[in-house]
């Protein structure tokens, strides 16, 4: 049922809309959401991409070396959660810092994307992520609030290991257009849903991108080490369990509801008679 | 002290609070200025010291001869020639130079000067005779352009706009006349900037009439403000729905910006859609699932914490505060994170799913609870005489004794009593039997 619904709305498509860049028309496809039973099944779900990230910092306490106004080198990125190269994604980033710094506004054309400084303070940093205009040409901003100091303060301070703040999040790009698709397909940096079935892309053309010389991604990375590990599969289990728990207790709850109901029934028949 | 004699404490604490005072005061003391001098400073030394305390005992330096004498000075601002006397300071018996100190403020605005003949070649104006512009300019010279008290002094009834324009006029003409050609003048602020008569009367009323709007009328102005805002953001959610190009919606930003003097931030090209708080996504006053993910869907991109916090305010939208508390309190009692530290597509769906299966249950529990009290309520008299058979506005039941009485309790969560929402201990009914039963005797 959907599929014929949706081949009647993609014909439609093909003749209304026109794409000044690439020769076929931007095309909408359908792909059904498990997780959102309420959506009527005339509406058409498009395909969107998502480029997993993690964002935040990394600092060195100085120890014998600190001063006054420089205690701490930090490193503050951006980087594919599996340390793959987004560089295919993400044209350049901004990293605005506090204005004590000089010249805080940082620009960083090609990844990894990263920003080392010396400081004493923790501030929020703007993270602004400019994306390949035939992608998206509107940034997008994250916020990070620098992390220097270890959670617990009574400890010391070492200066072997770092203090490590880092976010997980996801980009979304809900209707990506085909020319990107075709680039990105078999990226590892970027998640591309499944493509119904009937729907083939051409090949991909290689993208070359006159910036980017040496090896985006942070798989070796000198401060790869420190990375935290983000787990998907963790959470998802997590969540189940929890799940699992609640639906139970609500089963219960309704059992003994009707229950009472049963014998609410069952003694009005009684009283009245 | 009487209460430590009664209770027959030790009586060395005397001497502690004696040798414990001097210590505080010479804590406060500060060096270098007098107690009452330092109380003005706020009485505790502030974080970074501005003057040095010890500067303040230190002037003067001790090289110079100092002496002060009495002498008769003069004004060159003055025009009447008049000798007064004052204190001066002599240092090592040279007494200054110069002019008095106060003469340099005495600044004028040059006024413009006009001969009778210049009046007659170019200034008549039928609304101003010569007499009434004479005046004006007379009390333009004396207090400097200062119209409004100008406009007070002045003999006929004329408002501060028809003398400004008026002056202004007159400038403007001399300007014009003595300029030996028009290009010269073009520069000038009076040439390039004319004095607007209607506008700037236009101007000031329309500012007293905001100055002078009562509460109620800002009341009613904010109002229709929101409302139209509200509706060219239903427009905007109507229009984006139905088109199938992207850059619409965006291009359509500014203008709409521009056309109404409304504040449509919504709109804006270059808003930030990560921050939850930007609220860039059109309208966050609907509950309904299928228009988030259409407003998500007309955003180019976004982060999926965003799409997750939008569509959690969503599902929460029709619940109170309390109840909003009692989902997350549940939800870190399961041992969840309130955010999910694992953001994916996955995750956030699976978390959103949870969140609404712990509501259903909260809200199972509260209506079952409020029946359940109905039902303790009576039970709290005598056993099995139904009272208060007209609560009948939650239940759908009919209020009929329950056997239980004497029986057992099926689990019935004592919502008064205990904090609600607690999944983590199950019903006991032996634990409420005796209980129950108690009451019921009495």
């Amino acid at each position: 049922m959907i599929n014929s619904s949706s081949s009647k709305q993609v014909g439609q498509d093909q003749q209304a809309t026109s794409e000044p860049r690439s020769p076929r028309p931007k095309i909408k496809m359908v792909k059904s959401e498990e997780s959102d039973k309420r959506i009527l099944n005339k509406k058409l779900k498009d395909v969107e991409i998502s480029i997993p990230i993690v964002y935040g910092n990394v600092s060195f306490w100085l120890g014998k070396k600190a001063s006054e106004y420089q205690s701490h080198k930090w490193t503050v990125y951006v980087r594919g959660a599996t340390n793959e190269d987004i560089g295919v994604v993400i044209k350049r980033v901004v990293f605005q810092l506090h204005s004590s710094f000089k010249n805080p506004t940082r620009v960083v054309e090609s990844p990894p994307f990263e920003l080392s400084e010396a400081g004493w303070g923790e501030f929020e940093i703007a993270i602004t992520l400019y994306f390949h205009i035939d992608l998206c040409d509107k940034p997008l901003t994250l916020y990070h609030h620098l992390k220097l100091y270890p959670e617990d303060e009574s400890g010391p301070m070492s200066s072997k290991k770092p203090v490590v703040a880092e976010c997980f999040d996801e980009i979304a790009f809900p209707e990506p257009s085909e020319g990107f698709l075709v680039r990105v397909q078999n990226h590892p940096a970027v998640n591309v849903p499944r493509l119904p079935t009937g729907f083939t892309l051409p090949p991909p053309v290689p993208f070359e991108d006159a910036n980017r010389k040496k090896r985006g991604d942070t798989k070796d990375h000198p401060l790869s080490q420190w990375f935290m590990n983000f787990s998907e599969a963790d959470e998802l289990l997590q969540l189940a369990a929890a799940r699992q728990q609640v639906q139970a207790y609500l089963a219960k709850l309704r059992r003994q509801i009707s229950m009472i109901d049963g014998q609410h029934q069952q003694l009005k028949t009684i009283s009245d008679s | 002290m009487d209460a430590k004699d009664i209770l027959g404490l030790p009586k060395n604490s005397i001497t502690q609070e004696k040798k414990s005072r001097p210590q505080k005061d010479s804590q406060r003391k500060p060096d270098g200025i007098s107690r009452e001098v330092y109380a003005l400073t706020g009485g505790f030394p502030p974080l970074i010291p501005a003057i040095e305390a010890s500067q303040l005992k230190k002037r003067p330096p001790s090289d110079e001869k100092i002496t002060w004498q009495w002498l008769p000075f003069t004004n060159s601002a003055r025009k009447d020639n008049l000798h007064l006397y004052h204190w001066v300071r002599i240092v090592n018996g040279v007494p200054p130079t110069g002019d008095y100190s106060f003469a340099k403020y005495n600044k004028s605005v040059d006024i413009v000067k006009y001969t009778d003949e210049e009046y007659e070649k170019y200034l008549t104006d039928p609304m101003w005779t010569k007499e009434e512009t004479d005046q004006l300019f007379e009390l333009c010279q004396s207090f400097d352009l200062r119209f409004i008290v100008i406009a007070d002094r002045f003999p006929s009834s004329r408002t501060v706009e028809e003398l400004k324009d008026r002056y202004y006029s007159v400038a403007r003409a001399m300007l014009a006349a003595r300029a030996p050609s028009p290009g010269d003048i073009s520069g000038h602020p009076l040439v390039k900037e004319p004095y607007n008569v209607s506008q700037e009367t236009e101007r000031k009323r329309a500012l007293s009439m905001v100055l002078s709007q009562t509460k109620q009328q800002e009341r009613k102005d904010a109002e229709v403000l929101a409302e139209a805002k509200r509706i060219t953001e239903s427009r905007m959610v109507a229009r984006g729905a139905e088109e199938s190009e992207l850059p619409v919606p965006s291009n359509a930003g500014p203008e709409s910006a521009e056309r109404a003097a409304i504040p449509s931030d919504t709109v804006s090209p270059s808003a930030n859609v990560q921050h939850p708080s930007a609220a860039v996504a059109p309208s966050t006053i609907t509950v309904d699932n299928a228009s988030i993910l259409a407003s998500l869907r007309m955003l180019r991109v976004y982060l999926r914490t965003y799409a997750l916090d939008q569509m959690v305010q969503a599902a929460s939208s029709s619940a109170g505060l309390r109840t909003i508390k009692r989902v997350e309190q549940t939800l870190q009692e399961l041992g969840v994170n309130l955010k999910p530290r694992v953001p994916t597509k996955a995750v956030c769906a699976e978390h959103l799913e949870l969140r609404r299966e712990i509501l259903t249950l909260l809200n199972l529990q509260k209506q079952e609870a409020e029946g359940s009290s109905y039902r303790d309520g009576s039970y709290g008299d005598t056993p099995g005489t139904p009272k208060h058979l007209s609560h009948g506005g939650d239940q759908d039941r009919i209020f009929v004794p329950d056997m239980n009485f004497a029986g057992e309790r099926i689990g019935k969560r004592d919502q008064k009593r205990k904090a609600p929402g607690r999944l983590s201990e199950a019903p006991l009914p032996a634990h409420k039997r005796p209980r129950k039963l108690k009451a019921a005797d009495l």
